[in-house]
């Protein structure tokens, strides 16, 4: 299967409202089968792109032409819908269903729509789809509500409703964004063996190089609608003409491969864990010691990395750490067991916790950007208010918001704003503890080394203790020394985590190893 | 884009209720002057003269100008209708906010009891309450009638954002139930206050004119335009202007009211 599915020239696009366009003088000549991966910034025009030929953005007065197939050559103004069967696949996160309806249903009704075909004949579709992917849950899954869901089951059930409906085009928007690497592996995978099977071409919107690593094809480089660089994907890994397209792929985790060993932290502990069941449903403890019970410790200033995909067990891990949730065993906090505690001392004691999170309905979104970074020193030290404005000055400049409105609402900002607010919330906290969910999620390629950089500054300097989330071992080799691998709900291998790199014991360690190191990795990212 | 158009007839609407209520309340503090006689003037004019001239909305049974006690009249209503408003706000809505976040017992004692509360007819409390107390507090009955079910909105509003990542993030730093109550009064009263008010307004404003049609409301000689409706029934079939000027009034102040919510559903009257 040859020729030109798309083909595109000198395309300008013009969001309603904005006042310069968001794509300018662009052009593309997508081939049947092809793999074409748009990657930049927010603002860089990829989006408007995938929406303008998606046909759910309006886009007044679009400059430049465009030609479908074999078809004629049409003003792009003018361009009313595509002429053959093209999927969109959304990322899983903000959730693109409705949150309480059946995700089976849902789903069959957009391949039905799609399909123009009764909604039964399009449930057998999407099943059969599913059933083709490997690693995809069963069909019977996605009759939950979908807001129940995790994120990669999410993600396959709306792959398969793409590839039910046979595309000869998948619009892939940011689909891999917010998935751990083994969940992004899996997909990427699937999504390979279908094109392989049905040849469709895949045009996929990245704010990252990985998912041109994971791709392949062809990639085009944009900032602030323009193209700034093109090329095949092989060539652009390996290397970048121009320094846009460095500074993104400049962005990528380190190689993992086992480095310098640090120095272990030898103050005194700071969380000490004993025979904690993370699988018990009671809070009492079993007669007999259990094999799966936890015990280790975290002294000040370490970094304990907790790995695994999610549903493993390193958020009730924390959950139970921060007194959220009472498990049997024993956990003692700055020299205090917290089971000892009532709910208003434990409150008092997590004030020495700060949280940073890949969540970005983590703050309030009605608070002002000021008030957020007040509230800990207010509501704890309760600081007068000029001493508040210079705490909340120097956090806001360690972490570049110091030149914004104070006043605007959290709401307001964007996704990388919010987790640079919730540093500095986390900064003038002064923390024992910094509890680091999934802190790059969803954000791209320079944001994430920003914020990789400032989580790095920020554990030299305040000299915290880290217990960093993640199921993704590049992370966890940035921010960490040693790390906990937990997989469905027990712990599977712990350890120095260069010891794990080089010599892992288990296969869920194996398989988060594998699942990073399918990025090509840059040699720069320094160690803390 | 339908939603969207819906969403800009919203903000178009708030203003012209706001706007509304604006002029009611100009003239309420113009009254004496807007007036030509003093509340409850008897034998201004002759009695059941139809609207003229001289007497734009014609005179009653005993000869009083209707013009100039409707005026007084929306003054009354008015007057009883803000206060017992405000007595909505504060034990309706801000409660329903801090209830939410005061400890498991009493908390949901307070939800289980005003929900009883919100389940009977406003209009029927309203009348328990003035027999327990004295006519004279129609307004703070009206009001009290009403703030069960604004606390139940606040409280269930409240609840919902308990159980929201945020919440959940802010106590797992060690933020207070007492600093979240101040988040919720803060941010999320101040946000929805005006609309809270307007909505209350319209709510007390039915509940306490109907008391007052009903005989349990304002004392006479003073009147509201429940009484002044009520008043006309001996003569409304014969002349249609005593019942029908105050009945637009009041119709008026319920609309702009709830114009200035953004025409959001009402509390239960």
């Amino acid at each position: 299967m040859s020729g030109v599915l798309v083909e595109i020239r000198d395309l300008a696009l013009t969001r309603p409202g904005a006042d310069r366009p968001g794509l300018e003088r662009f052009s593309l000549s997508l081939q049947r089968a092809e793999i074409v991966t748009l990657l930049g910034e927010a603002d860089s025009g990829k989006d408007l792109l995938l929406r303008y030929l998606d046909g759910s953005e309006r886009c007044d007065g679009a400059l430049g032409s465009v030609r479908f197939g074999e078809g004629e050559v049409l003003p792009a103004g003018r361009r009313t819908g595509l002429p053959f069967r093209a999927a969109y696949l959304p990322p899983a996160r903000p959730l693109p269903l409705s949150p309480r309806a059946s995700a089976a249903s849902q789903l069959s009704r957009i391949v039905a729509r799609k399909l123009e075909c009764p909604r039964g004949a399009a449930r057998e579709d999407l099943r059969a789809a599913l059933a083709r992917i490997e690693g995809a849950p069963p069909f019977d899954q996605f009759r939950r509500p979908a807001e129940s869901l995790s994120d990669a089951a999410l993600s396959f059930g709306l792959l398969a409703a793409a590839l039910a409906i046979a595309p000869e085009l998948v619009l892939c928007d940011h689909f891999f964004d917010g998935l751990s690497p083994a969940s992004a592996a899996a997909l990427c995978s699937a999504l390979r063996a279908e094109r392989a099977r049905l040849g469709f071409a895949i045009l996929y919107a990245a704010s990252g190089p990985q998912a041109v690593a994971r791709l392949g094809g062809r990639a085009i480089v944009l900032r602030q609608g323009r193209i700034v660089e093109e090329g095949d994907a092989e060539h652009l890994m390996s290397g970048q003409t121009h320094a846009y397209t460095r500074s993104l792929f400049g962005a990528l985790p380190q190689p993992l491969s086992p480095a310098p060993q640090r120095p272990t932290p030898r103050g005194e502990p700071l969380l000490q864990v004993y025979g904690l069941l993370l699988q018990s449903g009671g809070r009492k403890a079993p007669k007999a010691p259990s094999r799966h019970a936890l015990n280790f410790e975290l002294r000040r200033g370490a970094s304990l990395a907790l790995l695994g995909e999610e549903g493993s067990g390193r958020r009730a891990l924390m959950r139970a750490v921060l007194g959220l949730e009472r498990r049997p065993g024993r956990i003692v906090f700055d020299a205090v067991d917290i089971g000892l505690l009532s709910e208003t001392m434990m409150l008092r004691l997590r004030r020495r916790v700060a949280i940073v999170t890949g969540a970005d309905d983590a703050l309030d979104p009605r608070m002002s950007l000021f008030d957020t970074v007040d509230e800990p020193l207010r509501a704890h030290l309760r600081l007068s208010e000029d001493l508040a404005a210079g705490y909340r000055e120097t956090a806001l400049k360690r972490v570049g918001l110091h030149a914004y409105d104070g006043r605007a609402p959290v709401s307001s900002l964007s996704p990388f704003d919010r987790r640079r607010l919730q540093i500095a919330r986390a900064i003038v906290a002064a923390p024992l503890l910094v509890v680091v969910d999934e802190p790059l999620r969803g954000l791209d390629a320079i944001a994430q080394t920003t914020i990789r950089d400032l989580l790095a500054e920020f554990r030299v300097e305040q000299q915290a203790a880290f217990l960093v989330i993640t199921s993704d071992f590049a992370i966890a080799q940035v921010l960490a020394d040693e790390a906990m691998v937990f997989s469905e709900g027990k712990l599977a291998e712990r350890g120095q985590i260069r010891s794990l790199l080089s010599a892992p014991k288990t296969e869920a360690t194996r398989a988060l190893i594998a699942a990073a190191a399918r990025r090509p990795l840059s040699p720069a990212a320094a160690p803390v | 884009m339908i939603l969207r158009q819906i969403s800009r007839l919203r903000g178009a609407f708030m203003i012209a209720g706001w706007s509304g209520l604006g002029l009611v309340g100009l003239i309420v503090a113009l009254g004496d002057f807007l007036a030509r006689f003093p509340a409850g003037h008897l034998h201004a004019g002759p009695a059941l003269a139809p609207p003229s001239a001289l007497y734009p909305f014609g005179t009653d049974l005993l000869g009083r100008d209707v013009w100039s006690e409707t005026v007084h009249a929306l003054g009354v209503t008015a007057a009883n209708g803000a206060a017992a408003a405000v007595l909505t706000l504060v034990l309706g809505g801000a409660l329903g906010f801090v209830a939410m976040r005061l400890g498991a017992a009493p908390r949901l004692f307070l939800r289980w009891l005003m929900g009883v509360l919100a389940a009977a007819p406003a209009l029927l409390l309203a009348i328990v309450l003035i027999g327990l107390s004295a006519r004279g507090y129609a307004g703070v009955a009206a009001g009290l009638a009403a703030a069960p079910l604004a606390f139940v909105r606040a409280f269930d509003r409240a609840r919902s954002q308990s159980r929201s990542r945020r919440s959940e993030y802010a106590r797992a730093t060690g933020i207070s139930a007492a600093t979240l109550i101040r988040r919720d009064l803060v941010y999320e009263f101040r946000g929805v206050f005006l609309s809270t008010a307007a909505r209350a307004l319209a709510a007390v404003a039915i509940v306490y004119s109907t008391v007052s049609f009903l005989g349990f409301g304002a004392e006479p000689p003073r009147r509201d335009l429940g009484l002044m409706i009520a008043a006309a029934e001996a003569s409304y079939l014969g002349a249609w202007w005593t019942a029908a000027f105050p009945a637009l009034f009041l119709i008026a102040l319920i609309l702009f009211a709830r114009l200035a919510a953004g025409l959001d559903e009402g509390e239960r009257a």
